[in-house]
């Protein structure tokens, strides 16, 4: 929006000329060049923050509404005025969301409750915690893999609170999540095995949890982990033995549970062979291999920002479309619309 | 074999269309309808190429190199053709344009045909609103393309070709308002992509390459608009800025996708 465009007999008083200075085509031209330039040092550099866009966004927003205070010819063509709004709301929607989003993973064994501790969560600096009330219990799910392996859609059930204190079934995947207190629980690609072990100790008292094995089939190779036993016993080193793997190559195959799988437990340079139900006595202390199961990743989004985004871009749009229709129509005119 | 046969017919129909436009331009005595005529045919030939695959493999055009540049192929052809059947006055583009949309047709006979499969996070009505509104967005800027050609070719190449065009200064006016049209589309376009990319990826804009790419295309579109719209440069800096928009958005529709190694790619 230039100065050369605005009446210069209205613009005599300081604040007025900063303004106009402030609202210039230059400075529009000048925050673009600038954004452009921090995306594609962004794309060079591979590591780099959008934070450092806030700089040249907030120069365009500054930009925008100087402007609006000094060109009367922005004002008056609602179409356009309604684009800039629309633009402005945008931006401003888009800030606040992520201001107080959340993103994150964690991940859920089959049959148990999610634990929001485990959250791996990255929230903003004014996020509102509701983390904690989050309730869900993993049911089954069901994963189909076309020949060559390629990922279809996840069916994953899952139990939540309802009416009653009843638990309802909702079926979730990719592209449905659960939403529950504003987060939003995506499936990811993200699942595998879980050994359930329980570990008693020598008075008696026992504490049942899972062992999460590493991504399956991304790590097919590679089914092990350890477990470091509690009261400063020795680490464990677990390992899934599967005789036949659960993925076929070049035919369709669905995730589930290995068939006779084995548990190798090493420990204190031992090894010990486990099936389900079997246990390993360590000292006085007892660890026993209740199961195994499968667990699920989920991708955790939180932004409560996402319809007023959505209807603030589509306001904009709106306007831009009414101003453009007009003068797209005069081409096939006299072209002086 | 069918569906190989309609492909080069109807790669052929373009050329054609192309060699028949620029040959009436030369000769000073254009035909308009005979290239008009044999984009028509090569689009309905071209279509049931498409279509076959389509039914074969189950899915749209959307997966591969091959893919992408068949559809993209059929569709600029078609906005190019749909925009001089709506502005008469702009038939006389066709010479600077076809020729243009042959490099396309070249490079998609050099792609290696191969049975894609389709990503489920594509599986979404999104994709082809997606798309849909990307390829408007493409089309009429390449219709814009042509104008920019003419009139770089007016003032540095033959100043008397084109003679049945609207004047440099009406084609400059005509190529703004063809952008900002482009612009509507492309905004919506970046809309459908954000609501898209929350459903199959749980986030809605990430800053990957191809978005990062798109947005430049978006700023480019803007920065030329205002420059456009306040200072009103030569038709011939005009010309140059569309020209311009056109590399970015072509960069962005045909080498980031395929470059880029996000989850734009689908293929978990």
């Amino acid at each position: 929006m230039g100065l050369a465009a605005v009446d210069r007999r209205s613009v005599a008083t300081a604040p007025a000329r900063a303004v106009a200075w402030l609202a210039s085509l230059w400075w529009t031209l000048a925050w673009m060049a600038l954004t452009a330039a921090i995306l594609i040092h962004g794309q060079i550099a591979e590591e780099w923050s959008a934070v450092w866009l806030s700089v040249p966004f907030g120069g365009l927003f500054v930009n925008l509404l100087a402007a609006l205070v000094v060109h009367e010819r922005l004002r008056r063509q609602p179409g356009l005025l309604v684009f800039h709004l629309g633009l402005a709301a945008v931006a401003l929607t888009a800030a606040g969301g992520r201001l107080t989003a959340l993103t994150g993973s964690v991940e859920v064994t089959q049959g148990t409750l999610i634990e929001p501790a485990l959250v791996d969560a990255k929230p903003a600096p004014l996020h509102p915690w509701r983390l904690d009330q989050v309730a869900f219990i993993q049911g089954a799910f069901r994963i189909d893999y076309d020949p060559n392996m390629q990922r279809r859609h996840t069916h994953s059930s899952v139990h939540v609170p309802g009416a009653g204190g009843r638990w309802e079934t909702v079926e979730i995947g990719d592209d449905r999540p659960l939403k529950m207190f504003g987060y939003r629980f995506y499936t990811t690609p993200n699942k595998g095995f879980a050994v359930v072990l329980r570990h008693t100790d020598a008075s008696g008292a026992g504490v049942t949890g899972a062992v999460h094995l590493p991504s399956y089939p991304l790590n097919e190779h590679n089914q092990s982990n350890t477990w470091q036993m509690p009261n400063g016993g020795p680490k464990l080193e677990l390992w899934l033995h599967m005789p036949k793997p659960v993925h076929v190559e070049d035919a369709a195959w669905s995730f589930g549970l290995p068939e006779d799988a084995v548990l190798v437990v090493g420990v204190e340079g031992e090894r010990h062979e486990l099936k389900p139900g079997q246990e390993l006595r360590i000292g006085r202390e007892r660890v026993r291999y209740e199961d195994l199961r499968l667990w699920m990743g989920y991708q955790v989004f939180f932004d409560p920002s996402l319809p007023w985004l959505a209807a603030a871009a589509l306001v904009a749009c709106a306007g831009l479309a009414w101003h453009s229709v007009g003068k797209v129509r005069a081409i096939s005119g006299d072209c002086d619309a | 074999m069918l569906e190989t046969h309609a492909l080069w017919a109807g790669m052929a129909l373009y050329a054609a269309a192309a060699l028949a436009a620029v040959g009436g331009a030369l000769r000073g005595r254009p035909v308009w309808a005979v290239p008009q005529v044999l984009v028509g045919a090569a689009l309905l030939v071209h279509a049931v190429a498409i279509g076959l695959r389509w039914q074969r493999l189950d899915h749209g055009p959307y997966v591969d190199m091959f893919e992408v540049l068949s559809s993209n192929v059929w569709s600029l052809h078609a906005a190019v053709l749909v925009g001089v059947l709506l502005l008469p006055r702009l038939r006389a583009l066709l010479p600077a344009v076809l020729p243009m949309l042959q490099i396309l047709v070249a490079w998609l006979l050099t792609q290696e045909v191969r049975d894609t499969q389709f990503p489920v996070t594509y599986d979404t009505v999104w994709l082809p609103v997606h798309v849909f509104l990307g390829k408007l967005f493409l089309g009429i800027i390449v219709v814009a393309v042509g104008g920019s050609i003419v009139i770089v070719l007016r003032r540095w190449g033959r100043p008397d070709g084109f003679g049945a065009l609207p004047s440099t200064k009406l084609l400059d006016e005509i190529n703004f308002r063809l952008v900002m049209l482009a612009f509507v589309f492309e905004c919506l376009m970046l809309m459908a992509g954000a609501v898209w990319a929350q459903d199959a990826w749980g986030r809605y804009w990430n800053w990957d390459p191809l978005e990062i790419w798109s947005f430049l295309t978006w700023l480019a579109v803007a920065a030329y608009l205002h420059l456009r719209v306040t200072r009103r440069p030569p038709p011939e800096v005009s010309a140059f800025a569309i020209l311009l928009i056109f590399v970015v958005a072509f960069g962005t529709f045909f080498g980031m996708p395929f470059v880029s190694t996000a989850p734009h790619k689908g293929m978990i």
